[in-house]
């Protein structure tokens, strides 16, 4: 049985995405979470000896991740089935 | 026209933190974490809680569906639950998925379910015991009430609710989706052809509900939120998102904690609806 510790949470943006970071400590190992804040669905997770380390894993990652998203066009008015 | 409220309130369906933290020896209880993150309670999780996945266990595996009876009775029941066990639900993302699952229980009619408020982020940053040993426990039998389906809309409904504005329909997702300049939160599939929304939908996200720590905001807050975009519970409502997870934490807030009595669940959401050959659309 373990206490997480060192709990720390902070916002910034990734690939033009708002993001959520959080890192806590469970033992010997750092657990981090990087979600998409809105609408705060989980993205990327790791684990490292240290803050950094897990960190460093997990905004390499989500960085990557994020770079992927597709944005469409902006809406112009509403329309039905417009197709894109 | 007088707001109908329900006779349960808040209180009935909300534990805190502290109150479980004083009831892991509470043979009357089940803890059950239910995660977006499937991998999450095996890495830690609150003592004596069992652990279930949505995209498996919570649902029919072969068609698309919320998860059969006889399923539901045997999940339970090997769980360590019977009718007479309050389950209290956790999860990561503001109990996300433990909504899906209150939803869930609550078509099948079981009584005593509650959420711990704040979920497993709460705990966590609390600094709160977690463990990963998976508790065991003599199987119980369970017996599930035939399905509610007062409390979810498929899609005729939905449609009907558009059309003829026999419901307020609420889309949950970010302004984005709504808009449709995403198909898919950043960072998760795109399970839709289309963007945009049901025509006629107000788009209020389901985080507005939450204060940062993921606990619910106040009833009085939420009460101004939903009703200054005018769901005030005078009206049928129908909620949705992409696939009926985050529509579920919105329809928690709405009928048990606001008391709106005709508030439903469109699971098939977007991910039904956006595929749709020729169903209308709406942007933004």
């Amino acid at each position: 049985m373990a206490k997480p510790e060192e709990y720390a949470e902070r916002k910034t943006e990734l690939a033009g995405w708002p993001v959520t970071i959080v890192t806590y400590r469970l033992g010997s190992t750092y657990h981090t979470t990087i979600d998409n804040t809105d609408p705060g669905a989980w993205v990327v997770k790791a684990q490292g000896t240290t803050k950094a380390e897990a960190e460093t894993k997990a905004l390499k990652d989500a960085q990557a991740l994020l770079e992927k998203v597709k944005k469409n066009k902006p809406p112009t008015g509403c329309t039905s089935v417009p197709g894109f | 026209m007088a707001v109908q409220t329900a006779p349960q309130t808040k209180q009935d369906v909300l534990v805190s933190t502290d109150w479980v933290a004083q009831h892991l020896q509470d043979q009357a209880i089940r803890l059950v974490e239910v995660d977006v993150d499937t991998k999450a309670y095996a890495e830690g999780h609150v003592p004596g809680s069992v652990g279930w996945a949505w995209d498996t266990q919570l649902c029919d595996t072969l068609r698309r569906d919320i998860i059969p009876k006889a399923k539901l009775e045997q999940l339970l029941g090997a769980s360590g639950i019977d009718n007479a066990t309050t389950v209290i639900l956790y999860g990561d993302n503001n109990n996300w998925f433990a909504a899906w699952a209150f939803w869930q229980l609550k078509v099948y009619g079981h009584e005593g379910v509650r959420l711990m408020n704040g979920g497993r982020k709460k705990w966590i940053a609390e600094g709160r015991e977690l463990v990963t040993d998976v508790p065991t426990s003599p199987p119980k039998t369970y017996k599930a009430k035939d399905p509610d389906w007062s409390i979810r809309a498929l899609l005729p409904e939905a449609m009907s609710a558009s059309a003829k504005r026999a419901a307020q329909l609420v889309d949950v997702r970010s302004p984005q989706e709504y808009t449709g300049e995403l198909l898919a939160p950043p960072g998760l599939p795109e399970t839709c052809q289309r963007g945009g929304h049901i025509p006629g939908a107000k788009n209020i996200p389901w985080g507005k509900a939450c204060n940062d720590d993921g606990t619910f905001k106040s009833v009085e807050d939420l009460r101004a939120l939903y009703g200054g975009a005018g769901i005030t519970g005078e009206q049928p409502v129908i909620a949705y998102c992409r696939i009926g997870e985050r529509s579920s934490h919105t329809w928690f807030v709405l009928k048990y904690l606001l008391g709106y009595t005709n508030v439903k669940n469109y699971d098939g959401s977007w991910t039904e609806w956006g595929n749709l050959v020729a169903a209308p659309v709406e942007k933004p």
